[in-house]
């Protein structure tokens, strides 16, 4: 009789028990001698060892956490993510620092193409007529595309390396062109508009930063 | 208008949050708050005052470290309890050829100054013999029996603590206390 509840004293003497369970043990344990028993036994056993005493204070407490705030890392530890975006954040000065190099140099380049080409540096480069035949003239899409198209109305395997070349130079020099050309200058518009971006967001950037910093400070310092 | 005071639990969270963010002060309060219970669980379960409060600052620096891992479902004091009977397993297997349970020296509280000298001598057997029987506990039933006895904790609690099943953790305090009974009996007798 007293096996159909021992399972089940100690969840019914720590108050576990619900519902039909505990219906069952408590009838159980109104007509069963052995197991009210071995339910005392049990809450002697939780007396007896309440009066083990707790650790003893060896350091003061505030000494312990004093001495835990020391041992501490600087920061506690973030997840992976975190340190990623982290890093990618910091390093946004470096790619606006690129993407500010790569406008300047596009442009720089412009200009000295633009002045060479203009100034016949191609008819030196070249030999006489080298841009004879190139039409219909290779004004729109891609430098590939037109590669392409020469490709099927000049037949490049026997036109040979030269044709290539030659192309290459005449879209450059159209491209070029179209940079320095338009009303203000579509090269000075865009290389104006996009410093202006690139500035915009370094500007945002550093006010974040400041007010990361300074809600940091505030955290680890207290004020 | 939100006038009412914050409530223990809105504000321990919001200590665990500034701790999230960094702050070391608000760690030190949490530390405050929990020192006790933590130093006990290790405490009770590796039975040597010196190695538990250095094990219950180590509890604490992991703790610390792993602080982004805390979500607030579970209390914050069973995060940190189950962070202690982790640094507790990794202390008695460290510990295990150096220090053998069953000699450690009484305590100062264990030895009970205050008490009178017939009760002096009495309760120092009796804790002695309580701290041993406890200690010759194998150290998952040891974890469940002391969560639940001397921390108060519910059965679900310590399923979460331990990551384990409730079925495990009542089967677990069975054994513990039935190995307990033959091993005390004596003294449940007296009682």
């Amino acid at each position: 009789m007293t096996k159909h509840v021992s399972d089940w004293l100690g969840a019914y003497h720590d108050g576990e028990l619900h519902g039909r369970q505990l219906q069952q043990v408590e009838a159980h344990l109104a007509r069963c001698e052995a197991c009210r028993a071995e339910l005392e036994n049990l809450q002697a056993l939780t007396a007896l060892l309440q009066e083990s005493p707790a650790a003893e204070t060896l350091t003061h407490p505030e000494r312990f956490v004093a001495q835990v705030e020391l041992r501490l890392p600087r920061h506690p530890a973030r997840p992976a993510w975190h340190r990623a975006l982290e890093l990618g954040w910091r390093t946004v000065p470096l790619g606006l620092f690129g993407a500010w190099a790569f406008v300047r140099a596009v442009f720089i380049v412009a200009n000295i193409l633009q002045i060479g080409l203009g100034g016949g540096l191609a008819a030196k480069l070249l030999p006489p007529g080298s841009f004879d035949g190139l039409y219909p003239p290779p004004l729109q899409g891609t430098w590939l595309a037109e590669v392409l198209r020469m490709a099927l109305i000049h037949d490049l395997s026997s036109a040979g390396v030269n044709d290539v070349g030659r192309l290459t130079l005449h879209m450059l020099s159209e491209r070029m062109a179209f940079i320095r050309g338009g009303p203000l200058g579509w090269g000075l518009t865009l290389n104006l508009v996009s410093l202006s971006v690139i500035g915009l967001l370094y500007w945002s950037w550093l006010a974040s930063w400041w007010a990361y910093v300074s809600s940091y400070r505030k955290s680890t310092i207290g004020g | 208008m939100n006038s009412q005071p914050a409530t223990p639990a809105q504000m321990e969270l919001e200590l665990i949050t500034q701790a999230q963010h960094g702050d070391k002060l608000a760690f030190g309060e949490l530390v405050r708050r929990h020192r006790e219970g933590v130093v006990n669980v290790v405490y009770r379960m590796c039975g040597d005052a010196h190695l538990a409060e250095d094990a219950a600052q180590e509890a604490f620096i992991r703790a610390w470290q792993h602080l982004y891992r805390y979500r607030p479902r579970a209390p914050f004091r069973n995060w940190l309890y189950r962070i202690a009977t982790n640094v507790a397993r990794d202390v008695l297997r460290r510990e295990r050829e150096s220090v053998n349970v069953e000699t450690l020296p009484l305590t100062a509280s264990e030895q009970g100054p205050e008490a009178g000298p017939e009760a002096t001598v009495e309760g120092r057997e009796r804790g002695e013999r309580v701290r041993q029987a406890v200690l010759a506990l194998p150290p998952a039933s040891r974890e469940a029996l002391i969560l639940r006895e001397y921390e108060g904790l519910s059965y679900q609690e310590i399923a979460d603590v331990l990551d384990i099943p409730i079925g495990t953790v009542m089967s677990r305090l069975n054994y513990a206390r039935n190995r307990l009974r033959e091993s005390l009996a004596p003294y449940l007798e007296v009682l």
